[in-house]
């Protein structure tokens, strides 16, 4: 038996500014344990739909739902304690604090006690591999280093589901592979992920399925063979003349 | 610039002083005054720009917050110690001197003051909007980056924007020399009103901020005959505040600027 | 313990001082000291701690005087009661200001801040059925604690040194707690802390509404202190920038810094008044034309106040 449980649906999202449609009737659903990633060119409505699952925005139409309980136009801190918990494309450490207290953020959202949070920050800094540098301070690290913490920090809050925006964006090429790594491995053990990737190696590398945007709208929803093979997603990557 | 400054009622304090000052040593008529103003208050505006803002042009809000802060308490408190807290007048030969339009009687200093000023706002739109160095002051304000790399020298149009800026305020100060008395602390009162006219016509819209003033000022003349002159300060106050929770991205200004803070 | 050295030996210093000092002036600057110090760091939890700036604070300040001087004037109560009543009266502006930051941001926030407390000097100065108009309520001296009628200036350093350890540690609760966490990751960047589920709206509303209360008892007590209120100072613009100032050349969100700003500002204050006061009122302006050029150059070169010079 091969159910597989819906754990995060997306449901005809659509998102307007002013004569701009970002997002258009985006529907896909996520079961539990998924890695999930999302393509498309610049513009597609990639972060647009992470803002709208993440709370930010409230989307003009549609439904985003966490286990069957509605998300729709709650503000992102109800999200986040829902269940969702993402990364940010344009990093955002918490720059006057120390890499552990950064992590204690977000375990303080499911504890009380600063000093259980200062545990739970300390492993899931060992997990991500920042253990050592649990008391630098955040505006030391590396682009590498802060997306770890970023990852770890969204981690502490004991999410149902991740939304990974661009995690391997700006790293260089050496350091790509165990961040990668690290991805798998957080899969493994039975996270669910929505990946947003521009590098299609490392998008192949880890997805189960892909969701493919081009202007607003899903073009393609498959495994990363199928998808990669779809005319459509050829034609908005690479023009029309690609199409055999 | 999006930068607010908070100096900018001493500024106009200090376009006062120098109207009144013009007059009692040199009788020069205010409107003359105004001419030697507008490239005097380019030049403080430059001098200001190079020795303060620049530094902190950059920086976060709070810094350029506390700087403008601190220059406003520097100008207020300078005025305060070279001439004193006393009050002084430009009583020009016109001062009383009134006009009748249609049945509505207008004091001459301020109708002149209203003409002029609708005249100088026309003519900073027109320069914003027409000519080459207001389309380098408008694109650095959208993106800063952008304009850098198109080859703009941002620090020059932040001084030239800052002096402009300064200019206009220094030169609405001469125009009020006549009509108001002239104190270190006069610039507050005048201040307040701008930044609700401004904050009530949207952030960075001319045309906006000039209909809000308009807005502000008939809410002033209408409060003061219906519940009396001492309480028409607090009536636009309240109306500021009221536009602050009901629409704070004011009358023409863009949805959501006013929580990035811009 | 250590860590904590500066402040032990500054609330002791303090606390000792009127065992050992007689002279009326210096016991005066003490409790000023204090008082301003108190209102620095209530102002620091809003400012500091939350990161919502405000020049407004004065608005708190002045409903505390007035509570306290009408409740001697007006009510014939203890003024004690006006401590608890203009806390109550600033916890209910400091939320409208507090819901007013979760609409506007940076210098909006501060001008609406202005604007409140400017709303509150002309409705005090022009109700004069309420609250005696311009001309202000001298406060009645009636001897004895339960009226706040102290004529020992001793008595009041330590009547106030209470409210500085209370503020001290209400600052320092920010730094370790649960809630000062959030509050600060709220400050350092209130999207992110969004993300993290840190409820930011609210939060930062019960800091501006702490902040207000406590600076309401200030205001309370200085007026019992000084025995006036002035509608124009004690609701004036002037005053929020003090007590910002005060702050920030302490170092700001440090729960020692308003403190230790308190002391330099109150101090060379005092002394400049006392060396040029006599020269003509006008010159007196020579000290703040110091604060507002200190106010520049520290915001930009030395952010971190004395606090950060001591911990180097």
């Amino acid at each position: 038996m091969d159910a597989k449980v819906s754990i995060l649906s997306v449901r005809g999202v659509t998102k307007r500014f002013g004569g701009i449609t970002a997002n258009r009737g985006i529907t896909f659903d996520v079961a539990a344990g998924e890695l999930v990633g999302i393509i498309g060119p610049n513009g597609a409505g990639k972060s647009t739909l992470f803002e709208c699952i993440s709370g930010f925005y409230a989307p003009d139409e549609g439904e985003v739902e966490l286990d069957g309980t509605r998300l729709t136009g709650l503000s992102p801190d109800l999200v986040c304690r829902r269940g969702i918990a993402r990364t940010f494309q344009r990093l955002r450490p918490f720059q006057g604090m120390t890499v552990a207290e950064n992590v204690m953020v977000g375990a303080l959202t499911r504890t009380r006690d600063v000093r259980h949070a200062r545990e739970q920050a300390h492993e899931w800094l060992r997990r991500v591999g920042l253990l050592e540098k649990a008391n630098a301070h955040a505006r030391t690290l590396s682009t590498g280093q802060r997306k770890r913490l970023e990852l770890a920090r969204a981690l502490a809050t004991q999410p149902r589901v991740v939304l990974l925006d661009e995690v391997t964006g700006g790293v260089d090429q050496r350091s790509i592979p165990a961040l990668v790594e690290l991805v798998r491995e957080l899969h493994a053990g039975g996270l669910t992920l929505l990946v947003i990737e521009h590098n299609m190696r490392v998008v192949t590398a880890v997805a189960q399925r892909i969701v493919a945007l081009h202007m607003g709208e899903v073009i393609a929803d498959g495994t990363p063979d199928a998808v990669a093979r779809s005319p459509k997603v050829v034609e908005a990557y690479l023009g029309q003349a690609y199409v055999s | 610039m999006r930068v607010v400054n908070f100096a900018h009622g001493e500024f106009l304090m200090l376009g006062m002083y120098a109207a009144f000052w013009a007059f009692t040593l040199l009788h020069a008529d205010p409107y003359l005054t105004l001419v030697a103003a507008v490239p005097l208050f380019l030049a403080v505006g430059w001098g200001s720009y190079a020795l303060v803002m620049r530094p902190i042009v950059h920086t976060s809000h709070n810094v350029q917050v506390f700087t403008t802060v601190g220059l406003s308490i520097v100008l207020q408190n300078l005025a305060l110690v070279l001439w004193s807290a006393d009050a002084r007048f430009v009583r020009t030969s016109y001062y009383a001197s009134v006009i009748n339009l249609g049945g509505a009687v207008l004091n001459l200093a301020q109708a002149v003051a209203f003409v002029l000023a609708v005249a100088a706002t026309a003519a900073l739109f027109a320069f914003m909007r027409f000519s080459y160095t207001g389309k380098l002051m408008r694109a650095t304000a959208q993106d800063r980056s952008a304009a850098m790399l198109m080859g703009i020298d941002t620090d020059r149009v932040y001084a030239l924007t800052w002096a402009v800026g300064i200019a206009c305020v220094g030169a609405a100060g001469v125009l009020l020399a006549p009509i108001y008395p002239v104190y270190p602390t006069a610039g507050l009162q005048f201040v307040l009103i701008a930044y609700i006219a401004v904050v009530l016509g949207g952030l960075g819209d001319m045309v906006g901020a000039l209909i809000a003033a308009l807005i502000v000022a008939a809410v002033e003349v209408v409060g003061s005959y219906t519940i009396g002159t001492s309480w028409k300060e607090l009536l636009y106050l309240l109306l500021f505040i009221a536009i602050l929770v009901v629409r704070p991205a004011g009358l023409f200004g863009q949805r959501g600027s006013e929580a990035l803070g811009m | 313990m250590r860590p904590y050295a500066g402040a032990i030996a500054f609330f002791a210093a303090v606390g000792l001082a009127p065992l050992v000092v007689d002279d009326a002036f210096l016991l005066d600057t003490l409790v000023l000291i204090l008082v301003w110090g108190c209102a620095a760091g209530a102002w620091n939890i809003a400012g500091g701690y939350a990161g919502q700036i405000s020049l407004g604070h004065s608005a708190f300040f002045g409903l505390g005087a007035y509570a306290a001087a009408l409740c001697g004037v007006r009510w014939n109560i203890s003024p004690w009661y006006g401590l608890a009543i203009g806390a109550a009266v600033a916890t209910a502006a400091g939320a409208v200001i507090g819901f007013l930051s979760n609409r506007l941001r940076g210098p909006y926030f501060v001008i609406a801040t202005i604007a409140v407390s400017q709303v509150l000097l002309l409705g005090a100065a022009r109700w004069r059925g309420f609250t005696a108009g311009s001309e202000g309520i001298p406060v009645p001296f009636r001897a004895g604690f339960w009226t706040l009628g102290i004529a020992d200036k001793r008595i009041w350093v330590w009547i106030v040194l209470v409210l500085a350890l209370a503020v001290y540690l209400v600052q320092l609760y920010l730094e370790r707690s649960r809630r000062g966490f959030q509050l600060a990751a709220v400050r350092e960047d209130e999207d992110a802390a969004l993300s993290l589920g840190v409820r930011a709206r609210r939060l930062k509303v019960a800091a501006i509404a702490a902040s207000a209360a406590l600076t309401a008892v200030c205001g309370a007590l200085w007026a019992q202190y000084i025995g006036f209120v002035d509608p124009l100072y004690v609701f004036s613009v002037d005053l929020s920038v003090r007590f910002s100032l005060a702050a920030i050349i302490g170092g700001l969100g440090t729960a020692l810094g308003p403190f230790l700003g308190a002391v330099l500002v109150t101090t060379v204050e005092t002394w400049l008044r006392a060396e040029f006061g006599g020269l003509g009122s006008h010159l007196v302006g020579l000290y703040l034309i110091l604060y507002g050029t200190a106010l520049i150059l520290m915001v930009r070169y030395a952010p971190q106040g004395l606090m950060g010079w001591m911990r180097k």
